[in-house]
């Protein structure tokens, strides 16, 4: 058995493949869900509003969507449904730092609530994040490329996507291709992101950390790591997953990890995913 | 430049600053978010500067559209062919706003009024079939989400 089955039994789950539905998140700043599930329609392309998002449908054609003018006028994102979850989470309405924005899909989800700092250190994937600005039509975001550790202005409202390990349901072989020495990588340098994220957040600011991860290193113990360093609480959030765990690989973290918001991809039918709502004290 | 380009559309004064080779309004709200390194993106996107010429974005065909009236609105197969780069044909025409003259620019729109591009009146509408020709359209997202995706794949 793969070293990660054996892992995610001692998590309690008994994992299972699935097939991910396509996913898409309306541009409200251009067209109301309602508007473009009419014009979709009429084209033949089956729409299903996502329950456990606000403006998010599945999708199904048997055309590529990218060709159609509702994609190319920007009326809305491809964006997987637990990708979706984040930015609600936040539920952003001030000026709000998006710490690792490329290609954008959190970033523009912010900015139809609130102006945005978007933070990308990958001149590649900058592009992306510039192209996705223009094509959804968004006046309020400022970007830069650059490090986030250069960033030294104060925030009450920052969303960190941490760059992650990935989870099985984004990449074939993904089991194969991993180790356990390649995610406490990643733990080490997510834990360097969150230490600085929380250094830029104001007293009562919010950060919301989220990954695509299902690794503990890379979640529970993150957050562990920031409850032990700064001054600041979990709380409790609303939306679909599983509560953090507290107990796993002989450590007991603080209960109030329980408050964070694990998604299994066979029990919510979307990819792997990690949520965390932290407020400064 | 830009001030020629803009006053083809609105006699609205702009102000706008240039960063590398790209263009942006300038936005005194904006302003106070930035933080103190340079920025490389900053509100509303205006286009930038490519051998000598002036490629407009479309965030700021979208804004230009909003207070101009020099618009031709094709239908939906007008819609189509015009993303895919094809000159527009007078069947592909519900109706014009502002002034019809050969060279003159026209911001090309939808039927529900969003911006598709613009393009370059080049025939008679009574007279020829070939009446528009595309300089900018938003099939380009598509070419650019191409040349990203090969970059990627060879990083």
């Amino acid at each position: 058995m793969n070293p990660f089955t054996e892992r995610y039994k001692e998590m309690g789950e008994e994992i299972e493949f699935i097939k991910l539905r396509k996913a898409i998140r309306v541009n409200t700043k251009k067209i109301s869900p309602e508007k473009l599930q009419e014009r979709l329609e009429k084209k033949h392309i089956e729409m299903e509003r996502i329950p456990f998002v606000k403006n998010g449908f599945w999708v199904k054609a048997k055309f590529n969507l990218v060709s159609t003018p509702e994609y190319l006028l920007g009326l809305f994102y491809f964006q997987e449904a637990a990708a979706q979850i984040p930015v609600e989470v936040l539920n952003p309405k001030n000026l709000t730092l998006d710490c690792c924005a490329a290609p954008g899909g959190k970033t523009t989800q912010i900015a139809e609530y609130a102006p945005v700092i978007a933070v990308e250190s990958n001149r590649e994937r900058f592009v992306a994040l510039e192209n996705n600005i223009e094509r959804l039509g968004l006046r309020n975001c400022i970007a830069y490329l650059m490090d986030l550790r250069e960033v030294d202005k104060r925030f009450s409202s920052i969303l960190l996507d941490a760059p992650c390990s990935g989870n099985y349901m984004l990449e074939d072989h993904w089991m194969q291709k991993n180790s356990l020495k390649r995610i406490n990588e990643r733990a080490e340098k997510q834990k360097e992101l969150i230490a600085h994220a929380l250094s830029l957040l104001e007293k009562d600011g919010i950060i919301v950390y989220s990954t695509c991860s299902i690794e503990p290193e890379e979640n529970e113990f993150v957050i562990q790591f920031a409850l032990d360093h700064f001054p600041v609480k979990v709380e409790k959030i609303n939306c679909i997953g599983d509560p953090g765990l507290t107990k796993i690989f002989g450590k007991k973290l603080d209960p109030s990890i329980a408050h964070c918001r694990r998604l299994w991809p066979h029990k919510t039918k979307t990819i792997g995913f990690f949520i965390a709502r932290l407020k400064k004290c | 430049m830009l001030e020629d380009f803009t006053a083809k559309f609105t006699q609205e004064k702009i102000s706008f600053k240039k960063i590398g080779n790209k263009f942006f309004l300038e936005d005194k709200e904006l302003e106070k978010a930035k933080l103190k390194q340079k920025e490389k993106y900053f509100g509303i996107y205006v286009g930038e500067e490519q051998e000598g010429n002036f490629i407009p974005s479309f965030v700021f065909l979208e804004w230009l559209a909003e207070r101009s009236t020099e618009k031709i609105f094709v239908k939906d197969i007008g819609e189509i062919d015009f993303l895919y780069g094809k000159t527009l044909r007078s069947r592909h025409i519900d109706h014009v706003e502002g002034e019809i003259k050969i060279g003159f620019l026209k911001l090309v729109q939808n039927m529900y009024d969003e911006n598709l591009g613009y393009g370059k009146i080049t025939g008679d509408f009574a007279k020829t079939e070939q009446v528009l020709k595309p300089k900018v359209d938003r099939g380009l997202f598509l070419k650019r989400e191409k040349k990203l995706k090969r970059e990627e794949e060879k990083a």
